[in-house]
């Protein structure tokens, strides 16, 4: 007998002991099942690379089990998010126009954007469990803040399968629709304070209107315009997710509490199931597969930096092609403050008869033609590199189709991620640095205990331009050594067994990812130069 | 190299088309373990699973199934159509069966060999009794009745009564996979009938020699179908049963409340034959009231009630007390004796007063023969009515509910009316009147029901009248209030526990289809997990030896579930061997914890190890894994959990272990003995506990708490366990 012994492993000793002939053992249900076995070839083989260590267990901890046991610590995640977004939309609408000094802007774009990153890079989904869109709209849906209902408000319907076959594109779509209004309206300039507000309203009111009309978290997994680029970059991160301890006991679950929700969780509201997670790609780390596993059989996992972009076995369409479109946003960003842009958007919107920036066809067509050069390299890797010998099953529905195309575009799409992230950081950066001390002064102007334009904070920098730009290419430095790395290691693996020549595809592969990030890195320094 | 796919050829329009969204399947396989047909399977690379729409058949086991509603299956149902017997025209007067069975093999095999035998069949768990339908439908797929008598009896003593009397469209077909995707269920009612009607059903085994149940002595009271189900199950363990019966015949319900037309009186009466021959002592026409009970202890072992809810509603209106105003019980059996001689008949005609013409002489329905106002449409009202109309006299039911959220079986009604009888919904009785102290008369208030589960709503100022120169109250029965001390908490409401449904029958789909359409829109689901409360119930002994069963416990319900609830009680008993002559060591521990750092599990360990050298078996369980199952076979229960909460917080037994004692039925008589850990002070935890058990009517040994460092725990757990060993234990 082990000196202490968890509640769980003394449940499974006493099954040892010799078996009482109890009433169960006559109940005739359980006679009657002639289940098929699970399907349990190759198992080891698919989700071994994927899995984390053991020991990086966070819920080996009694105290972190504990916290992650307690039915109301999302909602305190959720809480303080939840005020400072009402405040933004209350103060963006009824406080100053100065959008340094108001409270709703500078938060919102100064500060909070960036954090999320940090948090993607860092954790994966960190953001999505404290969101206070997702969050508000699941309180509504479930009507209670935290405990464990049974009924749903609203009518629970199921996302359509036409749509839902599209998996990241769908929110790939809302994050470019909803960036060109921002950019037309320069609401993250940040431009007129109540522009802020009306998005955030626009995107709460979006929510809590999915949460009633559809079941679970449709909203975060398909439609929320954060969740390609948290849930693509956010695999960089550390934190694996909520994952199962082994696997054979989620195999034999009778129950699924994990996915059908149990007497103390729901059902994952992300449709992901830790038995068979090999990423944190859908993780929202809302801890309800925890707190509902009859077996204690899930733990968060820790688990190296990027493993979730090198290691899974599965690579989806729907994922890579999000990575090329968001790889296409944010060079269009990059792009736009050259002055030859400005002169091709003028041309552009004079012959439309488009009011002004940011013409959607350039817009647009910025963007799908670098997600078409990206897709495009990865076709003539293929062409050069790829075996003539294979066959591939090129019908189905878009994200089962499989081409010779396919096998090299989306390894060395995943193996971009880093540098598209780092991207989208480096963006991020400038505003951050020249003027987040200006939160304080928007809170002290919030609050009446003065606070102004002439405050010594509202002038502070954090770091000056030229700083600026060396911060924003040493990320965009990092970014692409770590795609270099996960970009080596995935065609090592995946476009290896499919190419002709093993070093000649690695090294085409990183050139490409190379490319990007030299590309990126110099934009910046162009962009500097511009401005 | 060669890669492949799923469902990329789109099937032919006229076959099931499957459709696998592999956004959001997880791999999780809970459509390939219960597909029937085979046609899922997993893509070990992608770890999703695939279908081959060449091989579904359209039953929607794995859309129902799917916790992410990742799959889609479109397109016709692959099956054959449903066999139904055919019907040769019954005159409206007749008492014999009028229902018919599969005539044939060739019928009973091409219904037979529409059962899926799905790998979690649903049917079972829509079955009260909970019968292993697709393995005796696989006997008879295989020729062999025998085989699938063998497999019925396991679960059930009356297939030839059940396949007649149940409702299976809210049952066993309702919730068959067809029906639950929308189509037509296995006749599974015709084929348990086919089997019991093509081979003899089987008597109650014989008892094994030396088991000791032998020594068990046990009253039954009532001989129903729940007193047929207790007596069935104590005989074949070699148990002494006597069983006492109020009427002087036995059979209860089945006896006089199901005309023969339903019922033959050859198969009513086969299970008692049965029984008496293999021993049971049957005492009719002894009236146990409850003040009997302890005298029935002094002299038995046990005592199973099985003594039904016979109290017929009375509807609260003026003119109830008329002459002419009668229960349906009073009518069936009178109306029944009737039918079958022309003493009775007599007997009959001066009870109620009514110009009853001889039987045969009335070939139509005399528009002028006198009314009997049937206050009710369930099957009671339908079996009166139809009673009525076959001694020559006009019937009309009345029911407040509408029609859709009738209770009576759908056959029945149809049935009814292709008599004759006139059935009206939505109508409730306000008064009755009448000349000379005869009811004459009947005013009717209309209602409104927009939902099964609300009542219905009386219209005010729209009512209607109606002749009745009878009124027979059909309305329902209730308890007999005499019994509620001697079964506190009684009777038990058959409604689906609120909280979390059990996520394995979640998981066989059963409550997918809210209301198939089969089973007229009915929630076969929940009414299913409804009727598992009254089959738990039944385990659980109301007072020290003495248990209940049938509508004695849940109020009027049906044949099958008094039958199992009957069965039920008496494995409790058999499995409780009580004694009315001493007190037995207890044999089975049960020791229940609460643990979350894992000392009031090691806590639980110690006194186990303790209590082993007793020869007892002891179980340590963590409480969510026990099963109410587990606590009917316990001797000594063992109760710890930890204390939450700290000095200046509230301190308080786990929130976990409340919510387990306040889900607790009654445990009467139980030996207990609690225990706690704590960290920094017990305080009152012990107190709340104990308190809650005491509602639960056990009888608490001993109590302590342990702690706070892990040395007094240790220390203080060997103790208890040696203490309560001097407790419970005789030397």
């Amino acid at each position: 007998m082990p000196a202490s012994i968890s509640p769980a492993q003394a449940g499974r000793d006493q099954t040892d002991t010799p078996p009482v002939a109890t009433l169960q053992a006559h109940d005739p249900v359980p006679i009657t099942l002639q289940l098929r076995p699970p399907h349990r070839s190759g198992i080891e083989e698919r989700f071994a690379p994927s899995d984390p260590q053991r020991t990086w267990d966070l819920t080996r901890n009694p105290r972190i089990a504990r916290l992650l046991k307690d039915r109301r610590l999302q909602f305190m995640l959720i809480l303080p998010n939840q005020i400072i977004f009402w405040t933004v939309i209350l103060v963006g609408l009824v406080g100053t126009a100065i959008p340094g000094l108001n409270f709703g802007t500078a938060i919102t774009w100064y500060v909070w954007f960036c954090l999320v990153f940090v948090l993607m890079v860092v954790v994966g989904r960190a953001w999505c469990v404290m969101c206070p869109f997702g969050g508000f709209g699941e309180w509504i849906q479930r009507r209670t803040f935290w405990r464990r209902t049974q009924k749903a408000l609203g009518l629970g319907l199921k996302f359509p399968e036409p749509l839902a076959r599209f998996g990241f594109l769908l929110p790939v779509g809302t994050f470019l629709l909803l960036t060109w209004i921002e950019e037309f309206f320069n609401i993250a300039g940040p431009g007129t304070p109540s522009d802020t507000s009306w998005m955030v309203v626009g995107i709460v009111s979006s929510a809590l209107l999915f949460f009633l009309v559809f079941e679970r978290r449709t909203f975060c997994r398909y439609l929320c315009p954060l969740t390609s680029l948290i849930g693509s970059v956010g695999s960089m991160g550390s934190v694996a997710g909520f994952r199962t301890k082994d696997r054979d006991v989620c195999l034999s679950c009778q129950t699924k509490d994990c996915m059908r929700g149990g007497e103390e969780g729901f059902g994952c509201p992300w449709y992901t199931w830790p038995g068979s997670a090999d990423s944190n790609l859908y993780c929202g780390l809302c801890t309800e597969c925890y707190k509902s596993c009859p077996s204690d059989n899930i733990g968060l996992y820790l688990q190296k930096p990027l493993t979730s972009v090198v290691q899974p076995t599965r690579r989806r369409a729907d994922v890579a092609w999000a990575i090329a479109l968001l790889w296409g946003l944010v060079l269009y960003q990059q792009l736009n403050a050259l002055g030859w842009y400005a002169t091709m958007d003028n041309w552009l919107n004079t012959h439309m008869a488009f009011p002004h920036y940011p013409n959607p066809v350039a817009y647009l067509g910025m963007i799908f033609a670098i997600a078409g050069i990206t897709a495009g390299l990865a076709w003539l890797v293929s062409r050069a590199f790829g075996r003539k010998n294979l066959t591939f099953v090129s019908s189905g529905r878009f994200l089962d189709k499989q081409s010779q195309f396919r096998a090299f575009f989306l390894p060395i799409a995943y193996g971009m991620i880093p540098v598209v992230g780092a991207d989208y950081f480096a963006r991020q950066l400038p505003k951050f640095f020249q003027h987040a001390p200006r939160v304080a002064t928007a809170v002290q102007h919030m609050v009446g205990a003065g606070g102004t334009t002439a405050s010594t904070l509202y002038k502070v920098r954090l770091l000056s331009d030229p700083r600026i730009i060396g911060v924003q290419v040493g990320v965009i430095a990092a970014g692409t050594l770590a795609a270099l790395w996960s970009t080596w290691k995935i065609s090592k693996r995946e476009l290896v067994p499919v190419s002709r020549g093993s070093v000649a595809v690695r090294a085409a592969a990183m050139t490409i990812v190379l490319a990007a990030g030299v590309l990126a890195a110099v934009l910046y320094v162009m962009m500097n130069a511009a401005d | 190299m060669t890669m492949t796919t799923t469902d990329l050829v789109p099937a032919p329009a006229d076959q099931p088309q499957v459709t696998v969204l592999t956004d959001r399947c997880a791999g999780c396989q809970e459509c390939v373990i219960r597909c029937p047909a085979g046609a899922l399977s997993m893509d070990s690379a992608r770890w999703v699973a695939v279908a081959d729409s060449d091989l579904c058949v359209g039953c929607r086991q794995c859309v129902r199934t799917c916790p992410f509603s990742a799959i889609t299956v479109e397109g016709p149902m692959a099956v054959a159509e449903r066999t139904e017997p055919v019907a040769t025209e019954p005159p409206a007067r007749s008492t014999s069966e009028i229902r018919p069975g599969f005539a044939s093999w060739d019928e009973a095999l091409t219904e037979a060999n529409r059962c899926l035998s799905c790998p979690d069949p649903t049917c079972v768990r829509g079955c009260p009794a909970h019968n292993d339908i697709p393995s005796f439908i696989k006997a008879i797929r295989e020729g062999d009745l025998g085989k699938a008598h063998e497999v019925l009896r396991n679960t059930t003593v009356m297939p030839d009564v059940c396949s007649r009397v149940c409702d299976q469209s809210a049952q066993c077909e309702g919730s068959c996979t067809w029906s639950l995707a929308g189509g037509m269920p296995v006749s599974i009612g015709k084929l348990e009938r086919f089997v019991a009607d093509n081979a003899p059903v089987p008597p109650p085994a014989a008892a094994v020699p030396d088991d000791p149940a032998g020594e068990l002595s046990v009253a039954v009271v009532g001989s129903g179908p729940a007193g047929i189900g207790a007596a069935w199950r104590l005989i074949e363990a070699g148990a002494s049963v006597t069983v006492y019966e109020r009427d002087e015949t036995p059979g209860g319900l089945i006896d006089w409340g199901i005309p023969d037309f339903t019922l033959p009186k050859s198969v009513a009466h086969r299970p008692w034959d049965q029984l008496t021959a293999a021993g049971v002592d049957l005492r009719c026409g002894v009236d146990v009231t409850p003040g009997d009970v302890d005298h029935l202890l002094s002299t038995h072992d046990a005592v199973i009630l099985a003594n039904g809810a016979p109290v017929p509603i009375r509807p609260p209106v003026p003119g109830a007390d008329l002459d002419g105003v009668t229960d349906a019980t009073s009518f069936l059996k009178d109306g029944k004796a009737a039918l079958r001689d022309a003493g009775a008949l007599d007997l009959f005609r001066a009870a109620y007063g009514l110009s009853v013409a001889d039987l045969g002489a009335i070939e139509q329905l005399d528009p002028a023969a006198p009314q009997v106002l049937v206050l009710g449409a369930g099957n009671t009202a339908m079996d009166v009515a139809r009673t009525a109309r076959r001694l020559g006299l006009r019937a009309v039911c009345v029911d407040w509910v509408a029609e859709q959220f009738a209770i009576a079986r759908p056959d029945e009604l149809a049935e009814a009316r292709h008599e004759g009888i006139e059935v009206r919904f939505l109508r409730t009785l306000a008064r009755l009147d009448g000349s000379d102290g005869r009811v004459q008369r009947a005013t009717l208030t209309l209602t409104r029901q927009d939902r099964g589960d609300k009542r219905p709503e009386p219209l005010s100022g729209q009512t209607e009248t109606v002749q009745a120169d009878l009124v027979v109250m059909a309305m329902g029965y209730r308890n007999d209030a005499a019994f509620a001390p001697v079964l506190p908490g009684t009777p038990r409401r058959r409604e689906a526990p609120s909280g979390t449904p059990d996520r394995r029958w979640l998981a066989s789909g059963i409550l997918a289809n809210p209301g198939p359409e089969f089973a007229h829109h009915k929630p076969v689901g929940k009414l299913a997990m409804g009727r598992e409360v009254g089959l738990r119930a039944a385990m659980l002994p109301y007072q020290d030896r003495v248990w209940a069963a049938g509508d004695s416990v849940v109020g009027p319900s049906t044949v099958v579930e008094a039958m199992t609830q009957g069965k039920l009680a008496a494995a409790a008993v058999i499995g409780a061997r009580p004694s009315r002559a001493r007190r037995a060591n207890p044999t089975r521990v049960l020791i229940a914890y609460e643990s979350r750092s894992g000392r009031t599990a090691e806590a639980a360990q110690i006194i186990a190890r303790g209590l082993r050298p007793t020869g007892a078996v002891v179980r340590a369980v963590p409480l969510g894994q026990v099963d109410i199952s587990d606590l009917s076979e316990t001797d000594l229960l063992v109760l710890g959990t930890w204390v939450e909460g700290m000095v200046v917080t509230k301190v308080a037994p786990a929130k976990a272990t409340q919510k387990w004692l306040a889900s607790l039925p009654r445990l009467a008589g139980l030996r207990t003995a609690v225990f706690c850990t704590y960290g920094v002070s017990p305080k009152g935890a012990l107190d709340t506990v104990r308190s809650q058990l005491a509602e639960r009517g056990v009888e608490i040994l001993t109590q302590d708490a342990f702690g706070p460092r892990k040395w007094d725990i240790e220390v203080g757990a060997a103790k208890f366990g040696a203490r309560l060993i001097e407790l419970a234990w005789t030397r």
